[in-house]
């Protein structure tokens, strides 16, 4: 029996679907068998951040309204054999799938997945409560702004009340010289505030803008950071124990420099 | 000499969407289906008959719908997401390019989707 595991933050654009692929891609990369789920229908992205928005014939709505076999929406990876994707409907509505249609997708997908990765959609109403029904755990991303950490507070509740206990946290787009300054929040900030266990944090990188308009998770990038910060988090997911990254690391050599005069 | 198109489906009704098809908007019409306009990623059309797009290409075309393996797909940049014709389907390879190119015609030719320059019928 697999998991289900959610990916929610309550606010957009603080890298849900960007989280979902690049974290299913990981898991797939460490010789799980991964599905990802896109539950936002009729906004639906994460086909086009994976590339395979030109491999879609049938959807999520057509799987559970039986338009199809289960499989036969199922997408294979182009480049992992053990990853796939169930995208969402684009020309549907959210109500065009039940709180029960998603349980029960989600009790048949994790009998042949070890993870099963739902891309929640922005916001509290009928499509967050869809991702979360079929989910046993959940990940909550949120950015260090205080407007995104709000929407994480809610929805960390939203999730308590549903049964969902004790979500774990990702905080993304970090910029470490903007929380050495003190413009930015910092971990412990967030954590302060959130209360719950931190799952990875990942830094802000111009890596996450190509490879999404490439359509190439940046897990698949040795070089990149957020590339490793995610992976890092895969690895966390499946029970490793994987210290967070140094988010200094990019500062360079007048950069160590400074900081070596500092610690004097 | 005036038909080059099979009589069932010059006679079947066609539609004109005089506006560009954006993401999530669809037309499902059993005939022809003209859009005066693009038809962007993530729009979809599925038509009983032909489709001709004048404007850019770049959603997913079903033509033929409900079978019928004479149904064309044209558009004046056709750089679709997924073309389908009939029961056939296909997808550009990935990481292709698309450069100018002069308005090109989906049709099935052996069994297989084919897409060429466009040529008026003479």
């Amino acid at each position: 029996m697999g998991k289900v595991i959610v990916i929610t933050s309550g606010k957009g654009g603080v890298g849900k679907t960007t989280t979902t692929a690049n974290v299913g891609t990981a898991l797939a990369m460490l010789g799980k068998k991964v599905v990802m789920v896109d539950t936002d229908i009729g906004l639906r992205n994460l086909d086009v951040v994976l590339g395979l928005e030109n491999r879609i014939v049938y959807d999520l709505v057509d799987a559970v309204r039986g338009n199809c076999r289960l499989k036969q929406a199922l997408i294979k990876d182009k480049r992992l054999e053990n990853l796939f994707l169930l995208p969402a409907a684009q020309t549907k509505d959210k109500t065009a799938v039940s709180t029960d249609q998603m349980t029960e997708l989600c009790e048949k997908l994790k009998e042949e997945f070890d993870y099963v990765i739902i891309d929640c959609p922005a916001g509290i109403e009928h499509g967050f409560k869809n991702a979360i029904a079929g989910a046993e755990s959940a990940v909550v991303v949120t950015t260090p702004e205080v407007s995104a950490v709000r929407d994480a507070d809610r929805i960390i509740g939203l999730l308590e009340a549903a049964g969902i206990g004790a979500p774990l946290l990702i905080i993304n787009r970090i910029r470490a010289n903007m929380v050495r300054t003190g413009d930015m929040m910092g971990v412990e900030d967030i954590l302060d505030i959130l209360a719950v266990d931190l799952l990875g944090i990942v830094p802000d990188d111009d890596a996450i803008v190509i490879s999404t308009n490439k359509g190439e998770p940046t897990v698949f990038d040795d070089n990149s950071r957020p590339g490793l910060a995610f992976r890092n988090i895969a690895r966390r997911i499946n029970g490793e124990d994987v210290p967070l990254m140094n988010l200094d690391e990019k500062q360079g050599f007048f950069g160590k420099l400074k900081s070596l005069f500092k610690s004097e | 000499m005036i038909n080059r198109w099979p009589q069932n489906l010059t006679n079947k009704p066609t539609i004109l969407y005089e506006k560009s098809l954006r993401s999530g908007q669809n037309i499902n019409f059993d005939g022809n289906v003209v859009v005066l306009g693009d038809v962007n990623p993530g729009a979809e059309i599925v038509a009983g008959g032909h489709i001709l797009v004048m404007g850019r290409l770049r959603g997913v075309v079903h033509a033929g719908a409900a079978g019928d393996e004479d149904a064309t797909i044209t558009a004046l940049s056709f750089a679709p997401t997924q073309v389908r014709i009939a029961s056939h389907i296909t997808r550009p390879p990935d990481g292709g390019e698309y450069g100018d190119r002069p308005p090109e015609i989906a049709r099935i030719r052996d069994d297989n989707v084919v897409i060429e320059e466009y040529q008026p019928p003479r």
